[in-house]
């Protein structure tokens, strides 16, 4: 083994080992990074490598955190979650909880439906998993429990509605994505549409189940009323404003008023107003809102920071083209190929976030996958059909690793606004049953690419 | 004898892209085998080890060796550095060739560089022919139809536009699909029509004028720390400098090759109208260019650059009135 | 994941906190001012033309502010993730012991690298007076680029905060 090798898969191990013991995961990721670059130099005075890292290129990292703060598009990730944080003191977000509680109250798990179905409407409002998940669970994790909902249900149901958000349109990810493969954003919006819906749906008819096998876990509110008039106008006043909202933002989109980054702020002030309407807008209560988002966006933005010295250094070491060499090496068929590759994605996704794999690995594979030679219909009107496809695999595939243990990270985030009773075992626990019915929904995709392609086909044929 | 040399190079557009970043990937495949091995060269995808925009002062602080990217992604700190990809109204490719190698091109180009402290032996490595001028949702007539318009443009160009009344804004790439889908913006120009199809710009906007007044040809540099320069042998320089020129000859053709096939899809199956500027919005153009010109001109080395290059074309002129047949017949 | 600081008192150690604390939440008005930026550009689209450029970059440098003065006011907190799962079974000594060595061997070094190159990095902008790459941008691009050293030793400052209060609490067997 050459010593490139030896270092990039200590760099993972140690990566992994130093995880667990508590120090915050974006020092440990951007600590490695700058240990092994030393290791290296070492390495290079020592041992006869020519890997070329020093003190000075390792300096590139100050302009790769520089291109993190131009970056326009990820201006939203601090309004989306101001915003979640505003809807939750407005109190509209606890009526609105209250009101579809009273509407499903007679289903089992209506509760957690609700939250699939809110997190599928805020899923196309943020496009950012750290926002969606945060603006879910402030929103829902309280009156779940309140109402005695197992933990393990709760944060189940939040993590994966929440994680929806990174596929359905507008998504930030898929923008980054088409930009790396040079794919047109609007297949990849319009090919996630029907992805996003299948997950959902899954969602859906799991927790329906649920609620008849094991009705325990998802108790029924205490005081059920029966479905008059009267709530249905009750429910509707509730929703109003909050879905007035939704709509500000979606509907500041679609009508060409802003893109989908300027709809945050429309959001967040959309927000801002409905905590006014409400009376529950004081001073305190904005000054609140504005700590918090600055304390999230912070401890989110230190994983971004982290990661891009791990992954330069990764990349130094000659970590792409390991990986590269590693695949088309491969003695499977084409569909072995792919699923290899998922495989690895879904690995990496442990450790690194979408913006680094969607950097590293996709550009790295496209390649690969086109000369695969697969044939997907592109109904004569996308231009790649086998890349959109593929890449709304990988997309369901990250969002999958985001769930899944021991790091995920939706998962953080939803530890970082969990009540305290709440632990990181209790979030692992519950999502495995969703990790489940994400691997269907892949396996779906799989088999029907129409799922994917058919779609963007149909809005953008002649 | 030198040792053999590794150029890490980051580039500015992805070596996917055709013309954009295709010629880089084509000299980094020529090289060890002209050179016997002894060039090599390492391409980084963009953003991968280094942001486009950061490629200069990487290069400079030899925290890369080299990098391939445009002279333009420099104009916020040397404004000159915009003469050296394109300007509006410029030369078109051949011209744009003889003032680089036989007027003062190159040498100026360099001076650029060294005068503003920059450690870099800059190479012209690519050069490609016009982009077109935009993808319009609404038919332009006239100066009219501009004043108030939303489109995304960049750098000079987008100065002239914003004189004529138009809102520019200087959206990534990513984001232009969306906001041109959802009316953000009604227009957007990007780069030729091989490219700007990839991005998908005639799903939603049906209306592509020509001609791209405002980047005639455009230039791409290779840029290689000096320290490395001066290090390698007389035959390693000369291996880059001529696979470079091959390159930009290589380029030319390539972009000249693959806009046709772009243009008869997007009319014959995307319902794509292709316009001609009429002589009048040429005129407008040219005009307020001129008064953007005027600001630029501002800076020393900018003018310096700016009348160097238009005493040779005055020359040229005399050439190329007379030599060619106009390109409409 | 509120900003109180609920470890038993250290004195230094508490003063440098509060002190970021304080100062985080002046700075967390960037945010406040990023809503008016963003509504301000969506309503000037519609019409006006002049400056549109400088409010989209304004955006970004307000945002850039907020994150990574942000997560200096994170680490003051002691809000950054954590994977727990061990964490929460080591003792107290442990958990001072592996906070004091990822300090000294993962994070100042790391941070160390970004501040010498971060100050190189805000020095040549400022040499070249460097402005936006849109003539109609905003200018002095060495202001917003000298928040990456600013961030940096703060961030560092932090650290010593940090690190006194572990060795203390060590001591003190707390
Ligand atoms: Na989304
Ligand atoms: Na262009």
């Amino acid at each position: 083994m050459e010593i490139n090798e030896i270092l990039i898969l200590s760099m993972f191990a140690s990566f992994i080992l130093l995880l667990f013991t508590g120090f915050p995961v974006a020092w440990v990721l951007g600590g490695v990074g700058t240990v092994f670059a030393g290791i290296a130099y070492l390495c290079d005075i020592h041992l006869d490598t020519i890997i070329g890292i020093d003190f000075n290129s390792i300096g590139i990292v100050v302009s790769r955190i520089y291109k993190i703060m131009d970056n326009w598009i990820l201006v939203a990730l601090p309004m989306f979650i101001f915003m979640g944080n505003m809807l939750d003191k407005s109190g509209a977000a606890e009526n609105l909880m209250k009101s579809f509680q009273e509407l499903f109250g007679r289903v089992k798990g209506g509760l957690a439906i609700t939250v699939v179905l809110i997190g599928i409407i805020l899923a196309a409002s943020t496009g950012i998993i750290g926002a969606s998940v945060v603006l879910l669970a402030v929103m829902s994790l309280p009156s779940m429990l309140d109402q005695g909902y197992d933990k393990k249900v709760a944060v189940g149901t939040v993590a994966s509605a929440g994680t929806l958000g990174i596929l359905i349109p507008p998504s930030i990810m898929l923008v980054i994505m088409a930009d790396q493969l040079a794919l047109s954003v609007g297949d990849l919006f319009m090919g996630a549409v029907f992805p996003g819906l299948v997950l959902g749906a899954l969602y859906i008819v799991y927790i329906l189940g649920w609620g008849v096998l094991k009705p325990t876990s998802m108790p029924l509110a205490e005081n059920i009323q029966p479905v008059t008039l009267g709530l249905w106008i009750r429910v509707l006043k509730s929703v109003l404003p909050t879905l007035l909202m939704i709509v500000a933002v979606l509907g500041s989109i679609f009508t060409g008023m802003a893109t989908p980054t300027e709809a945050s702020a429309v959001g967040a002030l959309a927000a801002v107003l409905l905590a006014w309407y409400n009376g529950k807008l004081s001073f305190p209560v904005f000054k609140d809102c504005l700590h918090n988002t600055f304390n999230v966006s912070g401890y989110i933005f230190a994983i971004f920071i982290g990661a891009t010295m791990f992954a330069l250094v990764l990349r130094e070491l000659g970590g792409d083209e390991y990986i590269e060499s590693f695949l088309t090496g491969l003695p499977f068929g084409p569909y072995g190929i792919i699923l290899f590759i998922l495989g690895i994605i879904f690995l990496l996704g442990f450790v690194l976030d979408w913006i680094e794999i969607t950097l590293i690995i996709l550009p790295l594979v496209a390649p690969v996958i086109n000369a695969l030679e697969l044939s997907i219909n592109g109904y004569g009107v996308l231009d790649n059909p086998e890349l959109v496809w593929f890449v709304m695999l990988v997309a369901v595939t990250l969002q999958t690793s985001f769930l899944t243990p021991p790091v995920g990270f939706a998962l953080f985030y939803l530890k970082g606004v969990c009540p305290p009773g709440v632990t990181l075992g209790t979030i692992y626990k519950g999502v495995i049953p969703f990790i489940v019915l994400q691997l269907l929904g892949l396996t779906l995709l799989l088999l029907f690419p129409a799922l994917v392609n058919w779609f963007p086909a149909m809005v953008y044929s002649p | 004898q030198a040792k053999p040399v590794l150029l890490k190079t980051p580039i500015a557009f992805g070596s996917h892209l055709p013309a954009l970043g295709t010629p880089i990937k084509w000299v980094s495949d020529q090289l060890p085998l002209v050179s016997g091995g002894d060039v090599k060269m390492k391409v980084y995808e963009p953003g991968k080890l280094v942001a486009p925009l950061e490629i200069l002062d990487a290069v400079s602080s030899g925290k890369v060796n080299s990098g391939y990217s445009i002279a333009g992604y420099w104009a916020g700190k040397m404004p000159a550095a915009a003469i050296f990809s394109t300007i509006p109204f410029g030369p078109e490719a051949p011209e744009f060739m003889a003032w680089l190698y036989y007027g003062n091109g190159m040498k100026l180009y360099q001076k650029m560089y060294d005068d503003a402290g920059y450690n870099v032996h800059v190479e012209a490595c690519a050069l490609i022919s016009p982009e077109t001028s935009g993808w319009f949702k609404k038919p332009v007539n006239s100066i009219d139809d501009l004043k108030g318009l939303n489109m995304r443009f960049y750098g000079l160009g987008g100065e002239v536009m914003q004189k004529l009344g138009v809102s520019t804004s200087l959206l990534p790439g990513g984001e232009i699909f969306g906001a041109l889908e959802k009316g953000a913006i009604d227009a957007t120009e990007f780069s030729q029509p091989a490219i700007d199809q990839k991005l998908g710009f005639y799903k939603v906007a049906k209306h592509n004028y020509f001609p791209g007044w405002h980047q005639q040809a455009t230039v791409f540099e290779l840029l290689i720390n000096k320290d490395t320069w001066n290090k390698m042998s007389d035959s390693q320089r000369a291996v880059v400098s001529t696979t470079c020129k091959a390159s930009v000859s290589n380029s030319v053709a390539e972009s000249e090759f693959i806009q046709f096939d772009a243009m008869k899809k997007n009319v014959e199956e995307r319902g794509v109208v292709m316009h001609t500027w009429p002589q009048d919005m040429m005129a407008a153009f040219k005009g307020a260019w001129e008064q953007v010109l005027v600001d630029q001109k501002k800076d020393a080395t900018f003018a310096a650059v700016y009348d160097d290059l238009q005493q040779f074309r005055d020359n040229y002129k005399v050439w190329s009135t007379r030599a060619f047949i106009t390109r409409s017949e | 994941m509120n900003s109180e600081v609920t470890q038993s008192p250290v004195a230094i150690a508490d003063l440098i906190d509060r002190g970021l604390i304080k100062l985080g939440h002046v700075v967390s008005w960037v945010y406040a001012i990023l809503i008016v930026v963003i509504i301000t550009q969506v309503i000037l689209r519609r019409g006006f033309s002049s400056g549109l450029i400088a409010i989209e970059e304004m955006q970004w440098h307000l945002y850039a502010i907020g994150v990574l003065i942000g997560i200096v006011y994170a680490q003051a907190c002691n809000a950054h993730v954590r994977v727990d799962v061990l964490h929460s079974h080591f003792s107290k000594k442990w958990q001072h012991i592996v906070e004091i060595l990822g300090i000294c061997i993962l994070l100042l070094p790391f941070l160390f690298v970004i501040f010498y190159h971060g100050v190189e990095f805000v020095a040549e902008s400022f040499r070249m007076s460097e402005r936006s790459l849109a003539p109609a941008g905003l200018p002095l691009r060495w202001l917003i680029k000298s928040v990456i050293p600013l961030f940096t030793s703060l961030l560092i400052l932090a650290c010593f905060s940090r690190l006194y209060r572990e060795i203390v609490l060590l001591k003190r067997g707390e």
